[in-house]
């Protein structure tokens, strides 16, 4: 088994959330207790609940954000406190694909400029062997080279997800966590950057946390994927497995809600109850007031994450999930 | 009865023609699916016809709501149509949810313009809209700001924000790529029940075509500002005509099969400033012939239903049987 690249123990994040009615501030626990590995050079995915911590995260993962609690590991080593010397030059290796690429790009650069702008700064290349490397790149996300002097606004949704994508290759980074990053793309150039990303991944040893709600997408792309639940992980098995045979009883509405093209949403599970609230946190199961499987223990008890075979799963009924799952 | 009514539409941005002439009818109370490649035109088409689009922008052609004319209609009158009539949901979280103002307030507002609603009441119909697009104690959070919610969370809240002016026709655009599978069903069961008890229109602007075809009744595939087909969901999806839909569906990672590779259309999208000659789908298509390059189809009906702009369309299912005309034409 190759080395962990990247190690996650115990993350939790919290947000303090100011409300006007009463002054008074609550605290949201975004990312309650996470326990993650990425080895070197495998693609794990992160699907779960909108809401459930998967950006906050995969911030936490790069160091951009201090987790409340736990540590992420680099290397073996402490990831360096944020804006210090080290953490910039450890940030060069390191990069994230942003969600919502109009936030994540300069809007008064031309997409030229920003694609070429990390090189600049980490001091890779200049001049004729900067545009030779831009001009790369910008062909390898599918961008076209009259496009290079545009700004981000004269761009469609699509293609300014893939100048973030440009930008964030231009580093020759040995870690990326992508978060949505093939959402706004269709599916054509979409299947070109997932084979762009495996490539990387088999030529370069590229290592990757890919956080993403296109199922079908994480299913190709990823050899392990972790699910998550209001700010846990509830299950994490190889990607073959998970998908073919989902154990946990959210993992399993998740899965049967793929909508398949032609085919609509036939035999889905729907989920009962309103969608948690991390700033009210249910006892016991987080999942348990929306589970068909719940009982008074699960009310009761928080469910640890156990190896079952190839997978972790966190459910204190998994079998009575199973025997309906044939 | 037509709702909408575009005709020759076209954009041009710089001298650069972007829309190159659409013509689309959305019928009272249908949804339309709006499918193609990234950069092809789907959302300036809509942004073009709410007038929308920055002052640069070169627009011609007709839009007709009910028989209104919007193309170079007078400002306030297209404002009266806008967030009312036909709402739209944007592409990007990030440029229609104001980071400085509570979300509440946001929508609130919305629901003064075109609801006339205030105060409490306005409080209560927007607690209301949240709670129905899924967004958890929405009672206690109405107060809370953009960046305090969740990539999907906002773009929950836009929807609602859209759904307040209880418009005739919903532009969603991109509408649920930021939600997780069971809230995007979710969604979709609710634009679907609302559009049931209200009537209203839905244009679905989406590249995921699993869930255009949960939503609508029909789908429009556009291909370098230009519609190349148009059919209803089922024949559309089972019987794809124009190469390009097929190498669309043929792209889409298939849940069921292996992981191996995934299959990409051939080459790029062309550069609008250098369209080429005949089909702008030539250079990448595989039926490609020469006549192809030299000629451009026109979008014409077809005789197993369906509109297709296409030379070498896929053949049809046998209980179809395609006839040539456009070659010979
Ligand atoms: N800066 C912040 N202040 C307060 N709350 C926050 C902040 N950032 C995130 N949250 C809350 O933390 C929770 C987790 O958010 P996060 O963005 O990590 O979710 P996510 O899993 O990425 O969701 P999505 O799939 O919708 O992008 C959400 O409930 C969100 O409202
Ligand atoms: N303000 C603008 N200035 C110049 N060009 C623009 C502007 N807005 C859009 N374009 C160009 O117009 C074309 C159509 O853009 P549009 O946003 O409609 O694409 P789209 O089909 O919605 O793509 P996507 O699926 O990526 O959102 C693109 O080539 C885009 O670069
Ligand atoms: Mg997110
Ligand atoms: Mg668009």
């Amino acid at each position: 088994m190759t080395a962990p690249l990247l190690q996650a123990r115990g993350l939790v994040q919290e947000y303090a959330t100011a409300r006007s009615f009463f002054g008074k501030t609550s605290t949201v626990r975004a990312v309650d207790g996470i326990d993650l590995t990425v080895r070197q050079g495998e693609i794990l995915g992160i699907v779960g609940e909108s809401g459930s911590g998967k950006s906050t995260l995969g911030r936490m993962l790069l160091g951009l954000e201090t987790p409340a609690g736990g540590e992420v590991l680099y290397q073996g080593a402490p990831m360096p406190a944020p804006r210090t010397d080290a953490w910039r030059k450890l940030r060069a290796q390191m990069q994230l694909i942003f969600q919502d690429p109009l936030a994540a790009l300069d809007r008064r650069m031309t997409i030229a400029a920003q694609i070429a702008e990390p090189l600049e700064i980490h001091g890779i290349a200049k001049g004729a062997e900067a545009a030779e490397r831009l001009a790369a790149l910008m062909a390898r996300v599918g961008l076209r080279r009259d496009q290079a002097d545009r700004y981000p606004h004269e761009l469609s949704g699509g293609q300014r997800q893939r100048v973030v994508i440009a930008r964030a290759l231009a580093t020759n980074p040995g870690f990326l966590v992508c978060d949505e990053p093939v959402s706004a793309l269709d599916v054509s150039i979409q299947a070109q950057v997932v084979n762009l990303l495996r490539d990387l991944q088999e030529q370069e040893g590229l290592t990757m946390v890919f956080i993403s709600h296109d199922l079908k997408v994480v299913r190709n792309i990823c050899d392990r994927v972790a699910v998550m639940y209001l700010g846990r992980v509830v299950e994490e098995a190889p990607s073959d497995l998970l998908f073919a045979d989902p154990r946990h009883p959210y993992t399993r509405a998740l899965v049967s809600s793929i909508p398949k093209p032609g085919q609509g949403l036939h035999g889905r599970i729907i989920l009962q109850g309103e969608p948690p609230n991390p700033a009210a946190r249910p006892a016991g199961c987080a999942f348990h007031p929306r589970c068909a499987f719940a009982d008074r223990g699960c009310a009761a008890r928080v469910p640890e994450l156990q190896h079952d075979g190839r997978r972790q799963i966190a459910c204190l009924k998994p079998d009575a999930a199973a025997a309906t799952a044939a | 009865m037509t709702f909408v009514s575009i005709r020759d539409l076209r954009v041009a941005f710089d001298g650069v023609q972007v829309l190159h002439g659409v013509d689309l009818d959305i019928r009272q109370g249908e949804a339309v699916g709006l499918v193609g490649e990234s950069g092809c035109g789907k959302s300036v088409t809509w942004l073009a016809a709410l007038g929308l689009l920055p002052g640069k922008a070169k627009v011609s052609g007709s839009v007709r709501l009910d028989g209104q004319e919007l193309v170079g209609a007078p400002r306030p009158a297209i404002e009266k149509v806008r967030g009312k009539r036909i709402a739209m949901i944007f592409q990007d979280p990030s440029s229609s949810l104001n980071p400085v103002q509570r979300v509440g307030k946001q929508i609130m507002e919305s629901l003064r313009l075109h609801r006339g609603l205030k105060g409490r009441d306005a409080r209560a119909e927007a607690i209301r809209l949240l709670d129905m697009v899924g967004i958890p104690s929405a009672a206690t959070r109405v107060d809370l700001y953009p960046h305090e919610f969740s990539g999907g969370q906002c773009q929950r809240i836009m929807i609602a924000m859209a759904l307040a002016g209880e418009p005739d026709l919903l532009i969603a655009d991109e509408p649920t790529t930021a939600l997780d599978a069971t809230i995007q069903a979710q969604i979709l069961d609710l634009l679907g029940t609302i559009r049931r008890e209200t009537g209203m229109a839905m244009v679905f602007i989406s590249h995921d075509l699993g869930a255009v075809s949960v939503v609508c009744d029909r789908a429009v595939v556009m291909y370098a500002g230009r519609i190349v087909e148009a059919n209803n969901i089922r024949s559309l999806f089972s019987a794809p005509r124009h190469p390009y839909t097929a190498g669309l569906f043929a792209a889409i990672p298939d849940i069921d099969a292996d992981r191996g590779r995934l299959v990409p259309i051939h080459g790029t999208v062309p550069d609008p400033k250098n369209l080429p000659t005949g089909c702008a789908f030539s250079p990448r298509c595989p039926r490609a012939t020469a006549f192809c390059q030299t000629d451009r189809p026109h979008l014409r009906p077809q005789s197993g239903g369906g509109d297709v702009a296409c030379f070498q369309p896929v053949a049809a299912p046998k209980a179809f049987p395609a006839l040539r005309q456009e070659a010979l034409a």
